[in-house]
């Protein structure tokens, strides 16, 4: 027997689509990207360098569909300009709104800039590019992308869905996990670029420390919620979860991390690079799995209810 | 200068608040006639919603949503014995609640969720987007958006609006003008609470104990979402009417979420400086 009303859900399931977590997900690898090679630029040697320049347009090409993702989802998308007729940051979605219509046109100059340097802008856009202020779009981007990693869990979070809400460390999780993506990714373009060794090194174990955060609050996040990640852990997605986000996503690039560090030549590129692939497929699957998860555990009454009371049942 | 571009924005100033104005509604008096929903329906021509039998006594229903206001439960307390004890059939007309403290307005990311002269909670339909963002946020599981391909209002939330255009004019509610035995009371909050009050205490003097009102100031499901402008009398525990203990408002752990979020992130920004630290490598 239920407790409630016969088995009917308290909250409503929410009514969006695959496009949010798509979006989470490339904008949380948009943003670490940025600030990983925000940080090779400004503390990394001449060579670590070289690969800030990919990362910079690796994070304008994930920061692009962004927006138009986040349209499609719309109910009326021809209104999309009405996130932006008001500044409201006690909504998560009107700050997340103001933060991507900010980071996307920062990280596009940003990776204009590394073009113009490298003489693929024609003469005048060359010109202008090259009056970009970098360590400005870098600071600001970095924050930008920060913030645009994080404010996707904690918009989930900051609702009654048993599965976002009951632990606090969703936006931890995503942040975590935008770190590992960003990282994976400026590694695939350098491992691409034939970076030198040292540099992917750096990368590789940057992506290492990222990846074992992410589990650590990961597993804080699983252990707080209890109940109410069944959906996540136990039925519906629980494959998707544990082989794609968990296996895939850190447990594989962790093994091949430690194996591309003790080589050296174009195997570890390889490795690196199949690594990276891994992680950034695993961190769709996070989105992914937690986004459809949290809307099944909506229909889980006693999970709203335990959610709810005040003496933990 | 803002007078200018006001003019120019063709601004409307905010109407002057009123005395809050509000529902109460004593279950205790619910005749399950479903009269509200159906006034309910045609004041705000709401279209139907199928034909399907639930098979959970005459809640055929369901639940609140985009194109249901009113939404009349049927709790059948039916005991396994011959004595008849404890045998009750609760009948409950539920609705929003237009929340002191509304989780929908807070997350409404357009503006387009108000608060209205008369205390309620209002989407305006040329605002909303549709970002859907209301929908989980609502501790009731009350507002929804309107599927995209649908006929009506397609792609936008939608909720009661406690009759804010009948309120206008100085008119009660559909519901409440439809109810015939009184279950559903508009009227002054403050007046409809203190009604409540004697309501309470006269059920209780007739032996009715488990009676109880939802939504009162100073009652604990007040604790987050403040008290509610459309509040109950129910004869049972709020979760028998699927009504939560403590409604969350999310905004009370947000802060917090964003630390979290903002220490995972600082922590990453730290690694990156050292990974890529001139003496490493």
């Amino acid at each position: 027997m239920p407790a409630g009303y016969y088995d009917y859900p308290v909250v409503k399931r929410p009514v969006w689509t695959w496009e949010v977590p798509a979006y989470f997900w490339l904008g949380g690898l948009a943003g670490g990207a940025f600030l990983v090679s925000s940080a090779a630029e400004l503390f990394g040697t001449d060579e670590d360098r070289l690969v800030a320049r990919d990362g910079f347009v690796v994070a304008a090409a994930a920061a692009l569909p962004c927006a138009p993702l986040l349209i499609k989802d719309l109910g009326n998308p021809q209104r999309f300009h009405h996130m932006l007729r008001i500044f409201k940051p006690l909504s998560p979605m009107n700050l997340g709104a103001w933060t991507l219509a900010a980071f996307t046109p920062v990280t596009l100059a940003r990776a204009a800039a590394e073009a113009g340097r490298a003489g693929l802008l024609p003469g005048p856009l060359a010109a202008v590019a090259r009056l970009l202020p970098r360590p400005l779009m870098n600071a600001a981007g970095s924050v930008l992308g920060a913030v645009l990693a994080g404010y996707s869990g904690v918009l989930l979070g900051a609702t009654n869905i048993p599965l976002w809400a009951k632990s606090k460390l969703l936006g931890g999780v995503f942040m975590a996990s935008a770190a590992s993506s960003g990282v994976a990714a400026v590694t695939m373009a350098a491992a691409r670029r034939r970076a030198p060794e040292k540099t992917l090194h750096k990368l590789s174990r940057l992506g290492t420390l990222a990846t074992l955060g992410e589990l650590a609050v990961l597993g804080g996040f699983l252990k707080q919620s209890g109940r109410a990640a069944d959906p996540l852990v136990k039925n519906t997605f629980r494959v998707p979860f544990w082989a794609g986000a968990v296996g895939l996503g850190s447990l594989v690039p962790l093994v091949l991390e430690q194996v591309a560090g003790r080589r050296t030549g174009k195997f570890t590129r390889s490795l690196l690079t199949v690594s990276a692939v891994c992680s950034i497929a695993g961190s769709f699957c996070l989105r992914w799995t937690i986004f459809e998860a949290g809307k099944e555990s909506a229909g889980d009454q006693a999970a709203s209810f335990g959610l709810s009371r005040r003496t933990q049942a | 200068m803002i007078d200018a571009y006001r003019r120019f924005m063709n601004i409307e100033a905010p109407p002057a608040p009123q005395r809050p104005k509000g529902f109460f509604t004593d279950t205790s008096l619910c005749i399950g006639c479903k009269a509200c929903e159906v006034a309910c329906k045609q004041w705000n021509q709401l279209p139907a919603d199928g034909n399907e039998l639930s098979g959970n006594s005459y809640d055929n229903t369901g639940a609140l949503g985009a194109t249901t206001w009113r939404h009349v439960q049927f709790v059948e307390q039916a005991k396994a014995n011959n004595s008849r004890v404890g045998q009750r059939w609760l009948m409950m007309s539920d609705v929003c609640k237009h929340c002191a403290n509304a989780a929908c307005l807070e997350a409404c990311p357009t503006g387009a969720l108000v608060r209205t002269e008369f205390g309620s909670v209002y989407v305006q339909q040329d605002i909303c987007n549709g970002c859907g963002y209301c929908v989980p946020a609502c501790p009731f599981g009350v507002i929804d958006r309107a599927p995209k391909d649908g006929h009506f209002e397609a792609g936008r939330a939608h909720k009661c609006t406690l009759c804010y255009d009948r309120q206008k004019d100085g008119l009660e509610p559909a519901c409440a003008k439809a109810c015939p035995t009184d279950s559903i009371q508009f009227g002054d909050i403050e007046e409809l609470q203190a009604k409540a009050r004697r309501r309470l205490a006269d059920l209780r003097a007739r032996g009715e104990t488990s009676a109880r009102l939802y939504g009162m100031p100073e009652s604990t499901e007040a604790a987050e979402v403040g008290h509610l402008n459309a509040f109950f009398l129910l004869l049972d525990r709020p979760e028998v009417y699927n009504l939560p203990e403590v409604p969350r408002l999310p905004r009370k752990t947000m802060a917090q979420r964003y630390a979290i979020s903002a220490v995972v992130g600082l922590a990453f920004a730290a690694l990156s400086a050292v990974a890529f630290g001139r003496r490493s490598g």
